[in-house]
């Protein structure tokens, strides 16, 4: 019975071809809007954890007592060990050292002496490694201003404004001075690779971004870090692995009593991110349900369509003596197959956009144009679980309860009129 | 922690030398003692000094040439990242050298107002080189024990308002007059920090502490131990140690 | 027209169900773009009250040495307040507020922060600064709630702080904390500790001093002061618009997406009345309508659906959107959570021009889409479509 439906309904285009290309198009945009309102909400958070909470953070207990102040002393040690543990545990995530630290930049005139001096924000990151994602995880090529990005030790960059108030040229010498990891104070000179606009007022002031293994050898700080960040496979936050993540790795260390025990948090578990998280789950949530009702509204209207197209073969088919309850079923039989057909390629059709809209993104740059560079230009989609399934609920329930309730009418139908419309 | 050890000498000589007349006779007397024990023209001090962090202790040697207590020139010699720093105080400039920048920095202002970092002094403790009775009132307070030995306890109190420290306690010695105890205070009177001195021996004929021990008392910690290792008074010091050019040398 | 008008709705009427969920689902495209960018709007005032509130008034005048990302700035950044401007902090709608940096111990570990010396009395802000008024042997204080999670310090704590008078002497005294606020303001919260103006104008020597002066009016055109930086509203608050900005990039595709799938049900609608009604429309011909009069006709049927969307978006959205905007929108999210960067319930904020520009594009894009199909009649061959032929 059910493959004589299907084969009518591959026979017979008209029966299967519109209301399919609906159902199709209607998923697909479900689809590939669920994932795009996950990726749009995540943005903010995704920027937040690029430039210092990561998915996760890894940093000593007693660094994360005060970690807003940046306490090199309190630093975690012995950072490769630590970093060779963390890829064997949670291989598919990504794991990067930074330091986070303060300073004064000084620059000397032609004789040495002090020409210009300014408060740094400093922010060390693996930027010479082959293997590190850091130089395009910060986005540092679209913020370069003057000058180009490291390319061996000994070089930094620092931000356009503040290289503006010092005066300084890509090319010209700097030197660093920082407290080292035991607080004493040390110099160390650096040369200017290139300046960077961020377009955030904090940034701006007076970043200054350094190879990690030149901050580790300016600082004293041999083979440690203040921090490793990591980022969940994909590039995306989910807060539920993250957090799982986080407890997984301090479970392993909850019998030390070490203060400088190695502790991980999560995105939602540092500073005030986690209200931010909880706003993004629920917005995305939210818009994805007005989606889903909408998609559902429409695709009954058109199971309703559909009923309306074919009055004339169903009165042909009463006339002939089918029960009006056979029609019915197989009425919704075949709205079955439709919207499992529909939802299918669909899903795979939202799937490939959304999977497009990840690996690309929209660019916005046009739109965003006055606004800050912090912000992205590009607005990528994110592909989560949900995704897989979410264009069904609307793809076969609507379809099929369109169809149901339009095939009601069957039942009303006269016999004795049927003949009359189909000669008209 | 290049820059505390000659802040310590500093402080000791700004506490050592600070005698001249005032109006209250006995306190005046005793500092003048104090003064006279332990002032000299010039000297030469080798010394270790100890910070004790949070995560251990971490411990430097230095060697510092000074003349009155104007000016004074500071070399590190170990741990080997620290060697070869230099330090140079000339009357009111701090200039600070590090031998892989190659650079002599100035140590002002602003820079000068932070605490050295992750050490109980600041900068302006080493850089203040007044007399105590320039810029206090001294009173003797009574009498009293440390570490067993009978003191006289002064009160000095802020005569002019750019300084530092409100007010200040010293604890002197009452046979040898070397210091023993001093506590700085704010303003409103709270202890901000506390100097301990001991291990007091005799060289060339005056009784010197020989170990220092400061703390910041808001601060948790175990504070900066400073012992001086070596001592040399009235030596010959050339003039050219007190130029910027030595410190590139 | 007036003919045309009313058969449309005649015949939408007639079409039952599906008429109605056509409407439904443009009235859904409606009521959810108009309460997004309310929304989004609301974020964004409410985060401009919120900094209004909390931190800048109506826009303020800085020190010239005043730099609040470089801390080595704060000690020098404050000066007597221009006489000029004393009358109107007589009055209450100017409030001076001078900046000294200090350190706080909270367990004995040493941590910077900025001392802001504010008026109790004073009137522009919504910061608790009454509290300030205690009597207390301590210096009565007032922290963030960001402040608070970070040093877990909480009201009635007493925590030693640390600072130095104008002439660099160190002075200490024990804070009491007076107050906790919390005010979606990170800037106004993180590191700072407000105490009386008066009692930190004594503690630091700096007699009638400040480092920034806070206008209550923000919309009066302001003179310049010599030795002040004359900060507008618009310029403290342009990271606010950078936000909302991309937010409202970001969700216009939404937007677009939604009405594209509304429009989907339109489309499909018009396809197949026209399809179904060949008879009809070659009668109107026939009866001697133009056929850019039944293509009109047909448009004019189909555009109908955005002014019934209107009718039903009245209907349900009108109560929905008013209760919205009256009891806000509240992000579901533990209550415990303090010293938030945002504000937990966003109250919606819909314009006149939000509403109408929504209502005619929704009206324009579901023209555009029942005129397409429509096309197709001009193309009809009348005889065929009386005798109902496909084309």
């Amino acid at each position: 019975m059910i493959r004589f439906l299907i084969k009518g309904l591959i026979r017979d285009k008209s029966r299967s071809r519109l209301p399919v290309i609906v159902v199709t198009l209607g998923v697909m945009l479900t689809v590939a809007m669920h994932a795009y309102v996950k990726g749009f909400m995540g943005e903010t958070l995704e920027m937040n954890a690029t430039f210092s909470y990561g998915h996760v953070k890894v940093m000593t207990r007693a660094y994360a007592e005060e970690a807003e102040l940046l306490p090199n002393d309190l630093a975690l040690l012995e950072v490769s060990t630590l970093n060779e543990e963390l890829s064997e545990r949670f291989p598919a995530m990504e794991w990067a050292p930074r330091i986070r630290f303060g300073g004064l930049i000084d620059v000397p005139d032609e004789q040495g002496e002090t020409r210009a001096q300014g408060p740094a924000v400093g922010l060390a990151l693996d930027l010479l490694s082959e293997d590190s994602n850091e130089i395009q995880r910060l986005g540092l090529p679209r913020a370069l201003i003057r000058g180009g990005l490291p390319k061996e030790r000994g070089e930094a960059l620092i931000s356009e404004a503040f290289s503006q108030r010092l005066l300084i040229e890509p090319g010209d010498d700097i030197t660093l001075i920082g407290v080292s990891m035991n607080g004493s104070m040390v110099m160390h000179n650096f040369r200017v690779a290139g300046t960077l606009l961020f377009g955030m007022d904090i940034l701006d002031r007076g970043t200054l971004i350094l190879d990690i293994e030149d901050a580790r050898l300016a600082l004293d700080m041999p083979d440690a870090a203040g921090e490793i960040v990591g980022f969940l496979p994909g590039g995306f936050y989910d807060d539920a692995t993250a957090r799982h993540t986080a407890d997984a790795f301090n479970a392993a260390y909850q019998s030390d009593p070490d203060e400088f025990a190695p502790l991980m948090k999560a995105l939602s578990q540092q500073g005030s991110m986690g209200p931010y998280v909880q706003f993004g789950q629920v917005w995305a949530g939210y818009i994805s349900l007005v989606f889903v009702v909408a998609m559902a509204l429409v695709l009954w209207n058109a199971g309703l369509l559909g009923g309306l197209r074919r009055y004339g073969e169903i009165g042909v088919r009463l006339a002939m003596g089918e029960e009006k309850g056979h029609v019915y079923r197989t009425m919704i039989y075949e709205s079955v197959c439709i919207g499992i057909a529909g939802s299918v390629i669909g899903t795979a059709l939202g799937l490939f956009v959304a999977w497009l809209l990840q690996e690309y993104g929209i660019n916005v740059e046009g739109l965003m144009e006055g606004a800050s560079l912090m912000f992205p230009t590009t607005i990528r989609a994110r592909i989560t679980p949900p995704a897989y399934y979410i264009g069904f609920i609307p793809g076969l329930a609507a379809t099929v309860i369109g169809t149901a309730l339009s095939g009601i009418g069957i039942f009303r139908r006269q016999t004795s009129q049927l003949f009359k419309e189909l000669e008209a | 922690m290049s820059i505390s050890g000659s802040g310590l000498l500093a402080a000791v000589g700004v506490l050592l030398l600070g005698v001249e007349a005032c109006t209250q006779p006995n306190a005046d007397v005793i500092l003048e003692r104090v003064d006279r024990n332990m002032h000299s023209e010039n000297r030469i001090v080798e010394s270790r000094m100890t910070i004790h962090g949070r995560r251990g202790s971490r411990t430097m040697t230095s060697r510092t040439y000074s003349v009155g207590d104007r000016q004074s020139f500071t070399e590190y010699l170990s741990p080997a990242r620290e060697a070869g720093t230099k330090m140079l105080k000339l009357e009111d400039q701090l200039w600070i050298y590090s031998p892989p920048t190659d650079r002599i920095i100035q140590i002002s202002g602003h820079m000068l107002r932070q605490s050295v970092m992750g050490s109980d002094l600041s900068y302006e403790d080493m850089m203040e080189d007044r007399r105590l009775t320039d810029v206090y009132t001294a009173e003797l307070r009574g009498e009293d024990f440390v570490d067993d030995r009978e003191t006289y306890v002064l009160h000095l109190k802020a005569r002019v308002t750019d300084i530092a420290y409100g007010s200040r306690t010293i604890w002197i010695d009452t046979e040898r007059y070397v210091p023993l105890r001093e506590e700085l205070y704010a303003k409103s009177g709270q202890l901000l920090k506390r100097t301990s001195f001991s291990d007091v021996m005799q060289i060339e004929g005056r009784w010197f502490p020989t170990t220092i021990l400061f703390k910041d008392m808001l601060k948790q910690g175990d504070g900066t131990e400073f012992r001086m290792t070596g001592i040399q008074f009235d030596q010959e010091i050339p003039d050219h140690i007190f130029t910027k050019a030595a410190l590139r040398r | 027209m007036l003919l045309a008008l009313r058969l449309a709705v005649r015949n939408l009427i007639g079409a039952g169900l599906r008429t109605w969920l056509n409407a439904l689902v443009l009235s859904f495209s409606f009521v959810v773009i108009i309460w997004l960018k309310g929304i989004m709007v609301g974020w964004d005032h409410q985060a401009k009250n919120d900094m209004t509130d909390y931190e800048i008034g109506g826009g303020q005048y800085w020190h010239h040495l005043y730099d609040p990302y470089d801390p080595l700035s704060l000690s020098d950044s404050h000066a007597p307040v221009p006489s000029h401007v004393k009358d109107e902090i007589q009055a209450g709608d100017m409030e001076p507020v001078l900046v000294v940096p200090g350190h706080i111990f909270p367990r004995g570990r040493m941590q910077s922060v900025v001392i802001k010396g504010i008026n109790p009395a004073q009137t522009i802000w919504k910061l608790p600064t009454g509290e300030l008024d205690a009597d207390t042997d301590a210096i009565p204080a007032m922290i963030g709630a960001v402040m608070a999670n970070g040093t877990r310090l909480g009201q009635g704590d007493r925590v030693m702080i640390r600072w130095r008078d104008t002439n660099g002497t160190f002075d200490a005294a024990q804070i009491l904390i007076t107050a906790v606020f919390s005010s979606n303001v990170p800037s106004a919260e993180a590191g700072q500790v407000y105490v009386p103006l008066e009692r930190l104008r004594k503690m630091a020597v700096m007699h009638d001093q400040a480092t920034i002066l806070t206008f209550r009016d923000g919309r009066s055109q302001r003179p310049e002061i010599e030795g002040w930086i004359l900060k507008t509203k618009a310029e403290l608050t342009r990271q606010v618009d950078d936000m909302i900005k991309a937010k409202t990039v970001g969700q216009s595709i939404f937007y677009g997406v939604l009405l594209l799938l509304a429009m989907l049900a339109i489309f499909d609608t018009q396809v197949l009345s026209i399809f179904r009604r060949q008879k009809e429309i070659g009668t109107y011909i026939a009866l001697g309508y133009t056929r850019k009069e039944v293509v009109g006709l047909f448009t004019v049927e189909g555009a109908m659906h955005a002014v019934l969307a209107a009718f039903v978006a009245t209907l349900y959205g009108l109560p929905f959107l008013a209760w919205q905007a009256k009891a806000g929108w509240t992000i579901p999210m533990e209550a415990s959570e303090f010293g938030m960067a945002m504000a937990q319930t966003l109250y919606p904020v819909y314009t006149v021009g939000l509403v109408v520009s929504t209502a005619l594009l929704v009206t324009l894009a579901t023209a555009v889409v029942s005129y397409v199909p429509s096309r197709r009649i001009a193309r009809m061959n009348p005889t065929d479509a009386l005798r109902g032929k496909l084309q």
